[in-house]
């Protein structure tokens, strides 16, 4: 086991990353984690011969659907159970061999000689799950460390680890119906050239960045999918103190696993609360329609040991980010799509009677609470609608500058320079955020500045769609670059989803991104040199200073 | 004097409490709040069976059906039985979510079905009060048993639970009745609405959740009961795990359950039932012989990779743990739960 992936990794003089212990800090063991390797790797093998077939005209939505949902399983705190990683490799073999076949089929009737691919692509994997973890070490993350050196396993695996993300998003979308032809491309292509292990720094920085112009693409649709289904983010309202009553709570990002849910709680007395990045539910028409959806319970991902256990009914947890369950819920929790857990029930087709049954056996909550409330749904539509107000404040004064202070919760201390950030940002200056790390500051009162609220949560983490859309919106309005604006980004990394965010900013040339709580394990010494030099990234400093020098910076 | 005890678990996770020279390990790990698989606290049953690998003890008085001479010589040990002499590391055949920190108080149920499935074989279905923290919920995991008392009485005894956990109070269990057994004499006497008390489900007898290897389930008699619970819940989750059973009786007339069987085969593709008859007193058309004497068929048929599940009788269970071992399975993908008459 190696694995480096995610922000909690274990830091040591020794060498970062989780491998010297059984099982790594997210409480993924050793065997799991090695499976995951070997899922990647023949998801590689998938990808270079679909590149190829696609070359030729031919594409196949079903390896193109496997290559977005196989990632996704890989994600930190997604799935953590080895068997299903045994089955998905397997999966994958067919995959490949289809992809195979279709590929060869293609070149022999356009008379091109075939390519003689190696590596992932002739991988067989054993059909046992003793002898696949024999293999995994070929697939290992950092095999090749004492050949190529940390830089180039670094920057190989900043560019897989945004692959994931962009699958995951990408996997979002599909569900909902989004989908588009040169996602695919881009990722099976991205995969391809991975399974070359390449070792030239500068083409891997390249592809990295073009990693992240295909996130840009991916956000675009998920965005399209999301409004497309449910309408666009508007300003309200929701709920954050309990309802008498039967309930279930909802929790990650699947905005279709929720509007099933709601669809077959319908009338059935029983409420709906979200958890975690399912907050901005509350900001869709098309949801926020159903009645039962009453509100919001608990924070974000981190502390749901303690929240879950509190909580009078069943869970649903439609993605990342799950921790083991603990006992106390363990019987009561319930997975979703991607997701999974050794001896946590999996719903499948979206069928939920299994959680509504136990909803219906539990106590729910025995009387209201005292209403409390926060305000949601500051997409881009709702910004923008208000540019010209928002314009007239910069130009003003009245508006100083602009933080978009998000991204991802955790459990580390550090992360309390977002809580500063927030509450030490002059009142002048209006608060951007999105993702979980919201929480952190999100039930604060902020005031407004002429009748436009200091905090505005844009939404969910792939919601830096519409962050990066409301950036672009005010450098036309000021017929400035980006990076001109008055704008400081204070940007919380956990997962992968983040480093996929991270890439499509660099690729949009975004320059001065705080990055934090911790730089990556990935991002070794002569890396971040060059993001530096590149994109001015910055680690995070003290609050108050990092505020301090945005600021002046600005003036 | 105290000593420190260690406890490590199949997932490497440890646990640490101190046991006094008066005290057993499995006493001691009950005061620090720890409650390792438990049932008879007297030697009898091998619930608590687990492997000392360094420091002194002494065991107190054991069957010897459940931890033989030359396990005792390998370290094997009873938690109930063990007295420290000195700081002892435990291994446990276990994981850590098999050790509950706290521990459900006994529940009032009444027998909602008694009904005779099989000679000398009965099936008991249980309805639980509802409790105002649970509700009807009882969790539990396939394979593990509970103990079953009868209120006003000292009569307790531990039985696998044959069906799933489920939200509506409902357990089943398979329960051959003993010739001399006390709760057998109150199980042929009970009626519908009678009241027993429910303990808390226990025992690590539970699937290995992280193998994927095949499975391989040999029961003895009413064996059948945690392979039932854990076929049910394979079948409600859709895993449908390779997976062969062999359910052994001495006669055609203790066959139990056959229709629950053949439901199962329909939602799992993947499992393989032969019923093996040990003295068959008709023109028994299928396996003669013991469940052991089917598993050695089976394992010179087939490679090594399965995963072993053993529920049975002593006897069974030590004969078939041998064709295992023999076969190249390694023993720590042998899972046993034995039975033992009372």
């Amino acid at each position: 086991m190696f694995c480096y992936q995610c922000e909690q990794t274990t830091r040591s003089d020794n060498g970062d990353g989780c491998g010297t212990a059984n099982i790594g800090v997210c409480g993924k063991d050793a065997t799991t984690s090695d499976l995951q390797d070997l899922l990647v790797y023949a998801i590689k093998g998938i990808a270079q011969y679909a590149t190829l077939a696609r070359e030729l005209g031919q594409t196949d939505k079903e390896a193109d659907a496997f290559i977005l949902y196989g990632l996704f399983t890989t994600l930190t705190n997604v799935n953590f159970s080895a068997p299903k990683f045994v089955s998905l490799i397997q999966e994958a073999a067919a995959h490949r061999d289809r992809m195979q076949a279709l590929y060869e089929t293609a070149a022999k009737e356009q008379g091109h000689t075939l390519a003689n691919l190696q590596g992932a692509a002739t991988w067989k994997p054993a059909t046992t799950q003793a002898a696949l973890q024999i293999q995994a070490a070929s697939a290992a993350i950092d095999k090749d460390l004492d050949t190529v050196g940390a830089d180039i396993i670094g920057l190989r695996a900043m560019m897989l680890y945004g692959l994931k993300g962009v699958a995951a998003y990408a996997y979002h979308a599909y569900v909902l119906g989004g989908e588009d032809e040169a996602i695919y491309a881009g990722i099976e292509k991205s995969l391809a050239f991975l399974a070359g292990e390449p070792s030239d720094a500068g083409a891997l920085l390249k592809a990295n960045l073009e990693v992240g112009h295909i996130n840009l693409k991916v956000m675009e649709t998920l965005d399209a999918a999301n409004t497309g289904n449910f309408g666009a983010q508007e300003p309200a309202a929701a709920r954050i103190s309990p309802v008498k009553g039967k309930a279930i709570l909802v929790s990650g990002h699947d905005l279709k696993d929720l509007y099933e849910l709601l669809e077959q709680t319908r009338d059935s007395g029983i409420n709906i609360y979200t958890h975690g990045e399912m907050l901005p539910a509350h900001a869709y028409p098309k949801l926020r329609a159903f009645p039962h959806l009453i509100g919001n319970y608990g924070s974000a991902w981190q502390n749901q040991h303690a929240e879950f256990a509190a909580f009078p009914g069943p869970i649903l947890m439609t993605s990342n980010c799950l921790i083991e369950p603990a006992p106390a819920y363990r019987s009561r929790i319930f997975t979703a799509g991607p997701v999974g857990w050794p001896g946590v029930r999996h719903i499948e087709n979206h069928d939920f009677s299994p959680v509504i049954q136990v909803a219906k056996a539990m106590p729910g909550y025995q009387e209201d609470a005292e209403e409390k409330t926060v305000t949601v749904g500051f997409g881009r539509h709702a910004v923008l609608s208000v540019a010209d107000k928002v314009i007239a404040g910069v130009k003003s004064g009245a508006i100083r500058h602009f933080f978009l202070v998000g991204g991802c919760d955790g459990a580390a201390p550090g992360r309390n320079y977002y809580t500063e950030i927030a509450e030490q940002t002059p009142k002048d200056c209006v608060i951007m955020t999105l993702g979980c790390g919201k929480y952190r500051f999100h039930e604060q009162e902020f005031g407004d500045i002429d009748g436009i609220p200091r905090l505005l949560d844009i939404g969910q983490c792939n919601d830096a769609y519409s962050a990066i859309q409301i950036a672009g919106a005010l450098a036309n309005a000021f017929e400035c670059d980006v990076n001109e604006l008055p704008l400081s980004m204070m940007i919380s990394w956990f997962e992968q989803k983040a480093v996929a965010v991270l890439l499509s900013l660099l690729a949009l040339g975004i320059k001065g991104i705080h990055l934090g709580p911790t730089l990556p394990a990935f991002i070794t010494p002569a890396v971040l040199d060059i993001l530096v030099e590149e994109f001015a990234i910055k680690a995070n400093g003290i609050a108050r200073d990092d505020l301090a020098v945005a600021l002046q910076q600005a003036a | 004097m105290s000593y420190k005890i260690t406890l490590s678990t199949r997932d490497k996770q440890q646990f640490e409490f101190t046991c006094t020279a008066e005290q057993t390990v499995q006493e001691a790990a009950e005061a620090a709040s720890l409650y390792p698989p438990f049932s008879c606290k007297s030697g009898i049953c091998g619930a608590c069976l687990a492997t000392c690998k360094t420091g002194k003890y002494s065991l107190a008085s054991y069957s010897d059906e459940v931890l033989s001479a030359e396990a005792v010589a390998q370290g094997d040990i009873l938690l109930c039985r063990t007295i420290p002499k000195t700081d002892l590391h435990i291994s446990v055949p276990y994981t850590a979510d098999n050790i509950p920190q706290h521990i459900h108080k006994p529940r009032t149920a009444q027998i909602i079905a008694l009904d005779n499935i099989a000679e000398r074989t009965v099936k008991l279905v249980l309805q639980l009060e509802a409790d105002s923290e649970l509700g009807l919920a009882f969790d539990f995991e396939p394979g593990q048993f509970v103990e079953l008392e009868v209120p006003g009485t000292k009569l307790m005894r531990a039985y696998s639970l044959a069906n799933t956990p489920n939200w509506d109070g409902r357990l089943e269990f398979l329960i051959r009745l003993q010739e001399q057994g006390q709760f057998s004499a109150f199980l042929q006497q009970a009626v519908i609405g009678q009241s027993l008390l429910v303990h808390a489900p226990s025992g690590a007898f539970v699937l290995n959740k992280q193998s994927a290897n095949p499975r391989c389930f040999i029961a003895g008699g009413t064996g059948l009961s945690p392979f039932l619970a854990m076929l049910q819940r394979a079948a409600e989750w859709g895993e449908d795990h390779p997976t062969q059973l062999f359910l052994g009786v001495n006669t055609e007339a203790e066959i139990m359950c056959q229709a629950e069987l053949a439901a199962l085969q329909q939602s799992l593709s993947h499992l393989a039932v032969q019923i093996c008859v040990w003295k068959p007193v008709t023109d028994w058309s299928g396996f003669i012989g013991t469940p052991v004497d089917a598993l050695r068929n089976y394992l010179q048929q087939h490679n090594s990779t399965q995963d072993i599940y053993l529920c049975g009788p002593p006897r069974l269970v030590a004969g078939a743990s041998e064709i295992a071992l023999d076969a190249g399975i390694d023993k720590a993908r042998i899972y046993s739960e034995r039975f033992v008459a009372s």
